[in-house]
């Protein structure tokens, strides 16, 4: 199996005033094309920076971090965002929604930012939202749309692309117990379908869908843990 | 992202919120309008004002004493007898008193050479101009401006009767009507020769004009004219004259240099609100990133790169502006048009206006738009992403 992420020896820094906080100490892990896998850990436990290191939204302070086989350190703005443009699919704890804009538009966003033209875009966009059962709510905005409808529209935005890795942030958060539970399914139907799921959350029951388990404390690795629990 | 997406998406985010918008357009609209509508005065009353000294003629050259002594009958004769010259008059005037055996009041009393009323042809209200016969230049005979007649009281009973020219018996022979002329108003006016007895200091004259055969022949008959009296005075070309020469064209051309100067001056004042109504727009941009600062890291993070939300706020402050800019010119150009009506003017869409209008509220949305568009590009889709 191909490696979609890859962490070398990464250390990632913040200057905090005048003081330096470690996030990340020296992690090496590796995430093979098709797998599930939770990231659970407190907060503070570096988990979020792990999140933006690996969904191109940050770069290492030293060490690699390759997704996809390219290497973000030394990439441009511009080449770090085609890359997650490419290769990452975002699920938000607050789904995230673009405001004034409807289900739709939401989903057809990423297309469209990939230079890809409006009635492709659009034909794609109503599969996606048909396959995840929200047909009947193209063209509903956030304002008209339930916390689990919100979060399928936002799945269905982070898959429409079909990225290498869907890089799901807390998606239970936001939600009852039983919507969480409807979207956890969703993410193991979407694995089941041979998809690289990556989720992050403090929760070790949602942590415990995961066949793949890696636990952080203090910017380390504490647990890789396999196998259902 | 094409730009005609992103055109889109700022045109969505200006029409969702309709108020705010329309509020953050106010300030380029009045601009605009101002704009529109002070040039269209300024324009109108050029107008009006040219009309006004067309109708003393363009090929007209008047010259004026700067001294009582300055200017003679004689100067006057040998200015007529220059080549090019079609019609010559003179005129010498003083302060006076006109009076009824019921009423007095002062008046400008003018004394005419018999050329005067056919070059001039003011309108008449009743009566007649004075004779031309040269024989009766020394008749006793008057004729009233409009306003000296109205000062005084006249009826047109009086036509015919004796009136006193600062003490003097005249004979009343005709009333102009020209009140609408250009002033000409509370005056009377006798033959050069009347003039002569009753006030003027023989033989000097207050003023010539000497009208060219064309009007293209006036600036060379104004070259020889000046040359001719510096001869007869022993003037050398570089000394002062104790007269000036002008000519409607060149008043003309002075008239319009003031009123550019004044329209100049206006529509700097309507672009100091222009600006004002650019920094508006600032202002509200700068709100409006950092109320959208996290829609801008959701943005960034599903693959906007920083151009195409640089673009996208840059095209919404454009599209204010230029909204702005087309709602102002419209209200301009109404407020133009009921001007006109008002001021009597000829109403003109003018293109020159029309584009000066939009391309500077283009510039102001481009101008005042770029610094909160790049503050827009730049966040870092973490700490956007994040923000509360």
């Amino acid at each position: 199996m191909a490696k979609v992420v890859e962490l070398e020896n990464v250390r990632r820094e913040y200057l905090v005033g005048d003081q330096v906080t470690v996030a990340l100490d020296d992690v090496t892990v590796a995430i093979e094309s098709g797998e599930f896998v939770a990231i659970v850990g407190p907060s503070g436990s570096g988990k979020s920076t792990m999140m933006n290191l690996i969904g191109c939204l940050d770069r290492p302070s030293s060490g690699d971090v390759r997704i996809s086989g390219s290497a973000t350190r030394e990439l441009s703005d511009n080449e770090l965002t085609a890359l997650r443009s490419k290769a990452i699919g975002f699920v938000f704890q607050q789904f995230q929604l673009l405001p004034n804009t409807s289900a739709l538009e939401n989903v057809m966003a990423p297309l469209l930012y990939q230079g890809i033209s409006t009635k492709v875009a659009k034909q794609r966009a109503t599969e996606m939202l048909t396959k995840l059962g929200l047909a009947e709510r193209l063209n509903f905005d956030r304002n008209r749309l339930s916390g689990g409808q919100q979060q399928r529209v936002a799945i269905a935005r982070a898959l429409v692309t079909s990225p290498d890795i869907v890089l799901a942030d807390e998606p239970t958060g936001a939600l009852d117990s039983k919507t969480g539970a409807q979207v956890i399914e969703l993410l193991k139907e979407l694995h089941a379908e041979g998809r690289t799921i990556i989720l992050i959350t403090h929760d070790l029951d949602i942590a415990a869908s995961a066949p793949r388990r890696i636990f952080l404390r203090d910017g380390l690795i504490e647990k890789d843990e396999r196998g259902h629990a | 992202m094409n730009l005609l997406g992103t055109a889109r998406l700022a045109l969505s985010r200006i029409w969702a919120t309709k108020t705010r918008s329309l509020l953050t357009m106010l300030g380029v609209v009045i601009g605009v309008a101002a704009i529109v509508a002070l040039t269209s005065i300024v324009d109108g009353a050029s107008q009006g004002i040219n009309k006004s000294l067309a109708t003393l003629g363009t090929n007209q050259l008047n010259l004026t004493a700067l001294a009582p002594d300055a200017l003679t009958e004689q100067d006057a004769q040998a200015l007529a007898e220059l080549e090019g010259v079609a019609v010559m008059f003179m005129q010498s005037q003083n302060e006076g008193t006109i009076a009824t055996d019921t009423n007095r009041v002062n008046a400008r009393l003018v004394g005419v050479s018999n050329q005067y009323f056919e070059a001039v042809k003011p309108e008449i209200a009743m009566g007649s101009y004075l004779s031309k016969n040269p024989l009766a230049q020394s008749a006793r005979d008057v004729v009233f401006g409009a306003d000296a007649a109205n000062d005084l009281g006249l009826t047109s009973d009086m036509l015919g009767k004796t009136v006193k020219l600062n003490g003097q018996d005249f004979r009343l022979v005709g009333v102009l009507d020209d009140q609408a002329g250009f002033g000409t108003a509370g005056r009377v006016y006798v033959t050069l020769e009347s003039a002569r007895k009753i006030f003027s200091q023989y033989p000097y004259v207050s003023a010539i004009v000497v009208q060219a055969e064309t009007p293209e022949g006036v600036d060379a008959l104004q070259v020889a004219a000046d040359r001719l009296l510096r001869e007869r005075y022993g003037l050398s070309s570089d000394t002062e004259a104790r007269y000036t020469i002008t000519n409607q064209a060149s008043l003309i051309s002075a008239v319009s240099s003031i009123t550019d100067t004044l329209g100049l001056l206006l529509t700097g004042i309507a672009a100091i609100s222009l600006i004002v109504g650019g920094i508006g727009i600032m202002n509200i941009m700068l709100v409006s990133v950092r109320e959208r600062t996290r829609e801008i890291g959701v943005r960034r993070a599903i693959g906007a790169k920083q151009k195409d939300v640089l673009t996208q706020f840059l095209i919404e402050a454009v599209v204010l502006s230029l909204a702005g800019g087309i709602v102002g010119l419209i209200l301009g150009q109404i407020a133009a048009f009921f001007l006109a009506i008002l001021g009597d003017w000829e109403f003109a869409i003018r293109m020159d206006t029309v584009a000066l209008a939009l391309g500077f509220s283009l510039v102001v949305g481009v101008l005042f738009g770029v610094w909160p568009a790049r503050t827009a590009s730049k966040l870092e889709p973490i700490d956007a992403l994040r923000f509360e």
